[in-house]
This record gives structure tokens, C-alpha cells and sequence, in this order.
């Protein structure tokens, strides 16, 4: 399963329902075995959502994404780990090895109330998730 | 403005001295921040905090996109190009995501930060929380739109909720609806609002072509395969390839041609008309009837399969007399789009006149007001579209005369229509019906009294009690 990182300038990019790019890893052991920058086509949250969906993505690593669009996304069988903030490099690596729980990732006013229990199935390892922003978008997953 | 200190004045207010520029800051309704060289913010007010639902403590030193995730951050940042250009920027409008996932719609200004001695340290933004003005103006337009449907009716509000899972389905729609009642824009707004938007839209009546031609049309046919067919020719079904085929008035298909859908519905393949190789149907089909198909299933005239098979998921139209409260909105539109194709200037129409399309019940649904207000342009060239230029068939059908009284009596038959509609609605609950129509329960009281509408024995209260 594939991991795809939204960004911007190599941090993560704020706002995911206006990102366009997103750096896809596929990872084994928490080592990168294929990656690829890709390029999100269309406007609308379905075309958003079909793109991901269409690279075999199964979890998505963004920064702030509207409840909206994170159900459109969810609806694809896509996990979704929101209000994560930092250097693109860095946060692939925390996700790797299985810290991007780390308030040090997380957006301002998003951090300190975290319970997310999902796991990283193919790289990161068991990232647990939660905080207040993604218990709000229905724990994407 | 010092950075730090609005927080600590938070925690020991009455030790810290704010500079009279601090004290406006911080007690103004706009959202302000600065931010350094590296986009990272210095300075964050109460009204960022409030607006935003972070902190200024979790706020300042961190990167201002981060903080203020907006529509507007990254290559069309603001700050940037101000302080790149040196030109600041004004009201521009966009949104930003809360902490809660949810999107604040919002304008914004920016503007240089210099020093005493004019070397550029930084911006700052100012923002405004643009919720409640988008609430009111969505209120006072009554703007309930999804793509070129517009309604305010709480029948047509139901079915626009729903209308993105829908269109985000790759499910058969099946659209009921009388005649008229936009069973084809609903389509299109499905079309629109889904993943295949960017693929065509193919429409096909099944009433208006014979069942032969019909079979052709949707799956097409090959050179040769009867007297005449000299070159192969695409159905709608390839045509529509990796878009939306609507197949209109589907209760008039014959049985054979059923068996036919029945299994491009089932296994997404067919063959056209002496063809030999079996073709992929890459379409969302969208099915639409005016008749009860269940009642058509019942008496043996529509398959059983077929009939699951389209009723995946379902849309029910209501009849324009089940939603007269969009008559003046569709109005307005229609009034816009002839006065655009014809080079009118239209400005509206007269309460009278209104009063009389609301009083009227619409067998025709909206293709009837549509071809109403399309004749009424005829006599009407500019100004207002009065009684006199409605067509004569809708005056003779109660207001024959332009006066007053008539447009009173009009206006009070509305009056009953809606009332007793609000009332079956909710159960005969007056205060819930009062509710539903937007009055107080004393005016719905005085109303149903003047009008002479009479109080069932038991009504939603009474059985409330018991």
C-alpha cells in the first residue's frame, strides 16, 4: 500500500483541498523501496479523491483538510492523517519510523489531545492518531 | 507590536501597560497577525485566536501557513506578493480550515512592515471572518443551490443534502418525477457534481423514438447489419463513454429492449447490431421516468430485475404545486436567461401577476412557468411583467381580470395552499406548522381564522397528549 504525502514548496502543504502535489512512497520495513512526486489533476474533491484512489494511495498525510473533502476521501477506502505540518523530508522520515504522532508535526491547535489507533500498514509503524483536529474529521479510518 | 506581550497581558492583564496601538489591536473584531522575513508570525490578536481556534502561544514562531491555513497559502500567497511587490492587497476573498475541519469563508488585506529607518522586516495581515455575512447573504437569496438547481423548498433542500454521495456513487439514479419537473437538469447536476464530469453527457428519449431505432440508438451497429446501414455507427452507450448516459421516460422501453439494458446494467458489456466483439459500457447510466414504475412492475409491463436493478438509488421530483415557495425564484431565473437571449431588459414581475403564478397549480410543472414567462416576453419588452402579458390560458384559470380584488383573492388562495400544506406536513401541529412557514403561531391562528381554514378535531398537539 502506498503512502501519499500532500506538499508545497518541500514542507507539507497547508491546506490539502488546494494542494496539486503530493509525493507517493511505497515503503517496506520503514525503508522506502519507490517513490515518486505526482501531480493532483482537477479541482473538485471527487477528482481529488479519484486521482489518490486511482495510484493505489492508501494512506494520505496532509495538512488542514475540510471535513468535506476528507469524507470524499475516506469514502475511497483512503486513510487520512490531517493537520500534519513540517519539512516534507522530515515528516516522511517521522512516518517511517513511526513518530509523526509527534506534536512536533502537528499544526497549531491540533496538538495535545490525541488518540488516533490507527496504524501504518506498509511504512510507518503504528503511528497512533488522534488530537483534536482528527478526532473532529472522523478519524480518518 | 511586541510579540509576547498580548499573552502574557492574558494571564497577569492588570501588570502589563499596552501601548495604545496594542489596546486597538487587540479589542477590534479583525484578525491581525505579522509575520518576519521567514514567514514566521510575530504577532497574533484576540480576534486571529477566536477566528482561526489557535492560540497565540501555539501561534507565534511557527510558519504563518501553517497557522492560517487558508484557500489563499502557497502559490497564490498574499503576503508574499506584497512584500514582494511592495503592493499591498485589498479585500481579497477565500477561506481558511479550522481546527475543526471546517471552512471560514474570509476576506483578507496585507501590507509591508518597515522599521523606523524603512528597511522591510516583514507583512502583515489583516483578516475578517466572513461567516455570518455569507449566512445572511445566503438567507436574503434564499441560496440553495447545487450547480443550475436552485430551491428553497425543504422537498428540494432534502434531495440537494444528498446530491454529492450520489454523484460520487458509480450506482444507477433512477429519477422519478411528473413531466416538467427537471428530471433532465437533475441529471446533469449529478453528472456535474461526479468524477465523470469531465466525460460527456448523452441523453436519449426512449418515448421519442420507435423500439427498433431505439435498440440502434443506444448500442449502435455495424456496416452491414441490415438493408441501408452502410458505415458503422457509435450508440449512446459509446458515445457516453466515460461520462453519463441518461435514458429519459424509461417506462416507455419495450420488454425486449429491457432484457437488452438489463444486462449492460448487470455486466457492463454489449454488442452492437451485427456486431461480432462485445464492447465495454464505461458509463454511469441515469434512468428517469414520469410513471410508477412499481405500478408498471406490478401489472407485468416492467421487468422485476430490471426494476432493482435502476432502482439503486432513487430521486423523487416533487411537482411544482408541492414547491410553490421556488415560483419567484425560478421566475427571477427565467427572466434573467430570456432577457440574456433576447437582449431584454425585463426587470421583473408585478406582485399581481406573481400572486397569479402561485395561485396557479402547474400540471406542466416548470416547463409550463418557464413557457409561461418565455411568452409573457412577447408582450413585455421592458419594466415589470404584469397580469396583461401572462399568456391567457393561466388567466383563465380563475384571475380573468387584472384588479386588485383578483390578485387579493390570488394572494389568499396562495395563503390556504401553503397553510394547509404546512399543516399536513406537520401532522396538523400549528405551532410546528407556524414554525415551517416562518410566522408566529397567533398570525398561522389569525390567518387559518380570516381564510376560514378549519381546525381538525385531533390535531399533531392533541395526539401528542395521548
Amino acid at each position: 500500500m502506498k503512502t501519499a504525502f500532500a506538499y508545497w514548496d518541500k514542507r507539507i502543504a497547508p491546506v490539502f483541498d488546494t494542494a496539486r502535489q503530493i509525493h507517493v512512497i511505497e515503503s517496506r520495513s520503514g525503508r522506502i523501496v519507490c517513490e515518486a512526486p505526482k501531480t493532483l489533476e482537477g479541482d473538485l474533491p471527487i477528482q481529488k479523491a479519484l486521482s489518490l484512489y486511482e495510484l493505489g494511495v492508501g494512506t494520505l498525510v496532509c495538512g488542514a483538510i475540510s471535513k468535506y473533502l476528507n469524507e470524499i476521501v475516506a469514502a475511497y477506502g483512503i486513510r487520512v492523517f490531517p493537520f500534519v505540518a513540517g519539512d516534507l523530508q522530515e515528516v516522511i522520515q517521522a512516518w517511517l519510523k513511526g513518530t509523526l504522532i509527534s506534536d512536533a508535526f502537528a499544526m497549531p491547535g491540533c496538538s495535545g489531545r490525541r488518540n488516533f489507533n490507527g496504524t501504518a500498514q506498509d511504512g510507518g509503524r503504528g503511528q497512533r492518531r488522534g488530537g483534536r483536529c482528527r478526532r473532529h474529521m472522523g478519524g480518518a479510518l | 507590536m511586541d510579540k509576547e506581550a498580548p499573552m502574557k497581558k492574558g494571564k497577569k492583564k492588570s501588570c502589563i501597560t499596552l501601548t495604545p496601538s496594542e489596546i486597538i489591536l487587540e479589542s477590534i473584531s479583525d484578525g491581525v497577525f505579522t509575520v518576519d522575513l521567514d514567514w514566521c508570525i510575530t504577532s497574533f490578536n484576540r480576534a486571529a485566536e477566536d477566528i482561526t481556534g489557535v492560540s497565540r502561544r501555539e501561534a507565534i514562531g511557527r510558519k504563518c501557513s501553517d497557522v492560517f491555513r487558508s484557500s489563499m497559502c502557497g502559490e497564490t500567497c498574499s503576503l508574499q506578493q506584497t512584500v514582494k511587490t511592495g503592493t499591498p492587497v485589498i479585500g481579497k476573498s477565500g477561506y481558511i480550515i479550522d481546527s475543526d475541519g471546517n471552512r471560514v469563508p474570509i476576506s483578507i488585506s496585507t501590507a509591508e512592515l518597515r522599521d523606523a529607518d524603512g528597511n522591510l522586516i516583514g507583512a502583515a495581515e489583516t483578516f475578517r471572518d466572513l461567516s455570518e455575512v455569507e449566512a445572511l447573504r445566503n438567507e436574503l437569496k434564499g441560496k440553495y443551490q447545487v450547480c443550475d438547481l436552485v430551491s428553497r423548498s425543504p422537498l428540494m433542500l432534502r434531495i440537494f443534502e444528498v446530491l454529492p454521495a450520489m454523484a460520487s456513487s458509480p450506482s444507477t439514479v433512477l429519477i422519478l418525477g411528473e413531466t416538467g419537473t427537471g428530471k433532465e437538469l437533475m441529471a446533469r447536476t449529478i453528472h456535474s457534481l461526479s468524477a465523470r464530469t469531465q466525460g460527456p453527457f448523452i441523453t436519449v428519449n426512449s418515448w421519442a423514438l420507435p423500439d427498433t431505432l431505439l435498440e440502434s440508438e443506444l448500442f449502435g451497429y455495424k456496416a452491414g447489419a441490415f438493408t441501408g446501414a452502410n458505415k458503422d455507427k457509435p450508440g449512446r452507450f459509446a458515445l457516453a463513454r466515460g461520462g453519463t448516459l441518461f435514458i429519459d421516460e424509461m417506462g416507455e422501453v419495450s420488454p425486449a429492449l429491457q432484457v437488452r439494458l438489463l444486462r449492460v446494467l448487470q455486466e457492463r458489456t454489449y454488442e452492437p447490431l451485427g456486431a461480432t466483439r462485445t464492447e465495454t459500457a464505461d458509463v454511469r447510466v441515469i434512468v428517469a421516468t414520469s410513471k410508477d414504475l412499481g405500478e408498471q412492475m406490478r401489472k407485468g409491463l416492467f421487468r422485476e430485475d430490471l426494476y432493482y436493478r435502476v432502482n439503486v438509488i432513487r430521486i423523487e421530483l416533487p411537482p411544482l404545486r408541492r414547491r410553490k415557495e421556488d415560483i419567484p425564484l425560478l421566475v427571477e431565473q427565467f427572466i434573467q436567461r430570456f432577457n440574456r437571449l433576447q437582449q431584454r431588459s425585463v426587470q421583473g414581475i408585478t406582485s399581481e401577476a406573481l400572486s397569479l403564478l402561485m395561485a396557479y397549480d402547474w400540471p406542466g410543472n416548470i416547463r409550463e412557468l418557464e413557457n409561461a414567462i418565455e411568452r409573457s416576453f412577447i408582450l413585455c419588452n421592458t419594466g415589470l411583467i404584469g397580469l396583461g402579458h401572462l399568456p391567457e390560458d393561466l388567466t383563465a384559470h380563475g384571475v380573468m381580470e387584472c384588479t386588485e380584488s383578483n390578485a387579493r383573492s390570488a394572494h389568499d388562495t396562495l395563503d390556504v395552499q401553503s397553510i394547509l400544506a404546512a399543516l399536513e406536513r406537520n401532522d396538523f401541529n400549528r405551532l410546528a406548522a407556524a414554525r415551517d412557514i416562518g410566522i408566529h403561531k397567533t398570525t398561522l391562528f389569525r390567518r387559518m381564522k380570516k381564510l376560514g381554514i378549519s381546525i381538525p378535531a385531533r390535531d399533531g398537539r392533541s395526539d401528542k397528549k395521548h
